[in-house]
């Protein structure tokens, strides 16, 4: 078997090739819903990978710690418990955010509304959680991964944002206005994102 | 002209508001347009005089690609012709049907669209294919922003990423007819491809058949060959494999490729027309073709063996044409002269890489598409330096 991966590979990785929100698809309620302006959409794309970064690394330790089946501190194994006790970290650690951002940048959290909350059950969090389980990440791949799935959910979310500003200058046709013209210009975006396929993988 | 004016004055009732045939007057305009300048003007301040309106800009990016086409007649033989007639008839059919629906103009953008569209493709693509490349390109990619001005992709790029993704046996692989040479190249020749369905080519193919039954085993005046023994792998695909083709074969355009790609010097030819009239910006092409070389250059240096040299990658591939005929876009590319620069950076390096280490062998399609995605960010960011700017000097 060849080297593992490295952290910096899967940082890379995670952002233009295993993009989390174009490649899987995963966090699209928030960045449709979030994608208008780009002062918005950087915001709360910064909130986001601040806390797939960390509950990456939470969720690393909980899981190796105490639910995995050989854990270190507890031999029983835990390991369904995995989604509930994951929520639960990133619901903490969510409140904990949005403290913040209340506190030091009250214009965004009126901005964010709703949707900073939410980050809770956005599920590229719980994705990137679930997923360094099932590649079986170490400490530094976690975080990398959690970086990179956040700083690549970021740039998709500002790019979209950027797209959305500029159209409305165009003159979409009526059913197509709103969500429907966003999530066909997110199709774009993935296919676009697919030339990068082969330089790093994971 | 003034016997075709007559008949447009004839029949123009009937297409009007309460006409018979008021459904389809976006087609009676168009076709109007195409012959008389638009009679209508507008009225009372502020209007700016200007000939280099969207028609003349539209014909010198067609005259800036003839070279190209002639090209690809040359190299490529008669196949080229119904693969633009299947291009500007499935494409204008989609517009049409967004003029007719909207109740709008159809603009002359789709001429330029129409005819960028087939040359970027493999010379032995379905003409079935062509069309659902060309209708998904100028239907995603254009009408449902708006049409032509309103469009946020290259309506041509999109369709065209959108069939390497979807049919990528037909658009890469064996399918890269091997180029016309000597005087007259392949101009008399039509080439198809067998696929398992059978033949594709239809009414055209038998046509073309028909003839060549008939001049009875000479070398017939049309010939219809096919394709499994003439096929070989792009200068990209060798690449991969590290086998680089002569830099001078590449320039002229004797190498398999997309149908009218390949020729880099004709491409120059109808490139540098677009700059003379100010059509294409020279900043985009500048700043997309040096950060190409110094990409390029670099890796060249680090491994010699490994990366073609910048001049070869200057010619190779779509680049060229890439960069005067597609990413000069004025819709889908940034508006600042600043950020020009930086979309420009920013297509040169993606393609780069995506040609020296990404699995597809050409990446110029993807980057320029790219490029339209990063493009309105790219404005934003230099909008708010200017008016940082601003602020600062009161």
């Amino acid at each position: 078997m060849d080297e593992p991966t490295t952290a910096i590979v899967i940082f890379f990785a995670a952002i233009f090739t295993n993009n989390m929100l174009l490649a899987s698809f995963l966090g699209m309620c928030s960045f449709v819903a979030c994608s208008v302006l780009i002062s918005t959409a950087l915001g709360l794309g910064t909130a986001v990978t601040l806390v797939l970064a960390c509950t990456t690394a939470i969720n690393y330790g909980i899981y190796h710690l105490i639910l995995k089946a050989d854990a270190v501190w507890l031999a029983t194994d835990l390991g369904f418990l995995k989604f509930i006790v994951f929520i639960a970290v990133i619901a903490a650690f969510v409140q904990f955010v949005e403290m913040f951002v209340e506190r030091f940048s009250p214009k965004l959290y009126f901005a964010l509304g709703i949707f900073l909350p939410l980050i809770t059950v956005n599920c590229a969090i719980l994705g990137a959680s679930l997923l360094l389980v099932i590649n079986e990440y170490n400490l530094p791949q976690s975080v990398g991964f959690g970086f990179g799935a956040g700083i690549g959910w970021t740039l998709a979310i500002v790019l979209m944002a950027g797209l959305r500003q500029k159209m409305r200058y165009s003159d979409i046709p009526e059913p197509f206005k709103g969500v429907p013209i966003a999530l066909m210009v997110t199709g774009v975006l993935a296919m676009a994102f697919i030339g990068f396929a082969g330089m790093v993988s994971i | 002209m003034k016997f075709v004016y007559r008949i447009f004055e004839k029949v123009r009732p009937t297409f009007e508001e309460g006409g018979k045939l008021s459904l389809i007057h976006p087609l009676y305009e168009a076709i109007e347009n195409f012959f008389f300048a638009p009679a209508a003007v507008s009225i009372g301040a502020p209007y700016g005089r200007d000939p280099l309106d969207v028609k003349r800009y539209m014909t010198a990016v067609i005259i800036g690609l003839l070279p190209c086409v002639l090209a690809a007649f040359y190299f490529y033989g008669l196949r080229f012709l119904p693969m633009i007639i299947v291009s500007y008839g499935a494409g204008f059919v989609v517009e049409l049907l967004f003029a007719i629906v909207r109740k709008e103009k159809i603009a002359e953008g789709f001429l330029v669209t129409g005819l960028i569209f087939p040359l970027v493709l493999p010379p032995t693509i379905p003409l079935w294919m062509l069309a659902v490349g060309v209708m998904f390109g100028v239907c995603i990619g254009k009408e449902l922003f708006g049409g032509t001005g309103r469009n946020i992709f290259n309506p041509a790029i999109v369709g065209r990423v959108f069939l390497a993704l979807a049919y990528p046996s037909q658009m890469s692989g064996e399918v890269w007819v091997k180029p016309g040479h000597g005087i007259l190249g392949r101009v008399l020749d039509y080439v198809t491809i067998k696929t398992p369905t059978g033949p594709d080519e239809g009414v055209m193919a038998t046509v073309v058949k028909f003839f060549s039954v008939n001049a009875d085993g000479v070398r017939s005046f049309f010939t219809v060959e096919h394709i499994e023994a003439i096929t070989s792998a792009t200068p990209l695909g060798l690449a991969k494999k590290g086998e680089f083709i002569d830099v001078m074969r590449l320039a002229i355009g004797e190498v398999t490729g997309s149908i009218g790609e390949t020729s880099g010097l004709m491409v120059l030819c109808g490139g540098i027309f677009l700059l003379i009239t100010r059509v294409a910006n020279w900043r985009t092409v500048v700043s997309i073709l040096l950060s190409a070389f110094i990409m390029a250059f670099a890796l060249h240096q680090s491994n010699p063996e490994k990366f073609a040299s910048p001049t070869w990658h200057m010619f190779a591939g779509g680049l060229l044409f890439g960069a005067f005929f597609m990413a000069t876009d004025p819709v889908s590319s940034p508006n600042t002269n600043g950020g020009k620069y930086v979309y420009g950076i920013l297509i040169g390096a993606v393609a780069m890489l995506i040609r020296n280490f990404g699995a597809y062998t050409e990446g110029v399609m993807f980057s320029i598409l790219l490029g339209n995605i990063f493009a309105p960010v790219i404005d934003e960011i230099f909008f708010s330096i200017r008016i940082r700017r601003l602020k600062n000097e009161e």
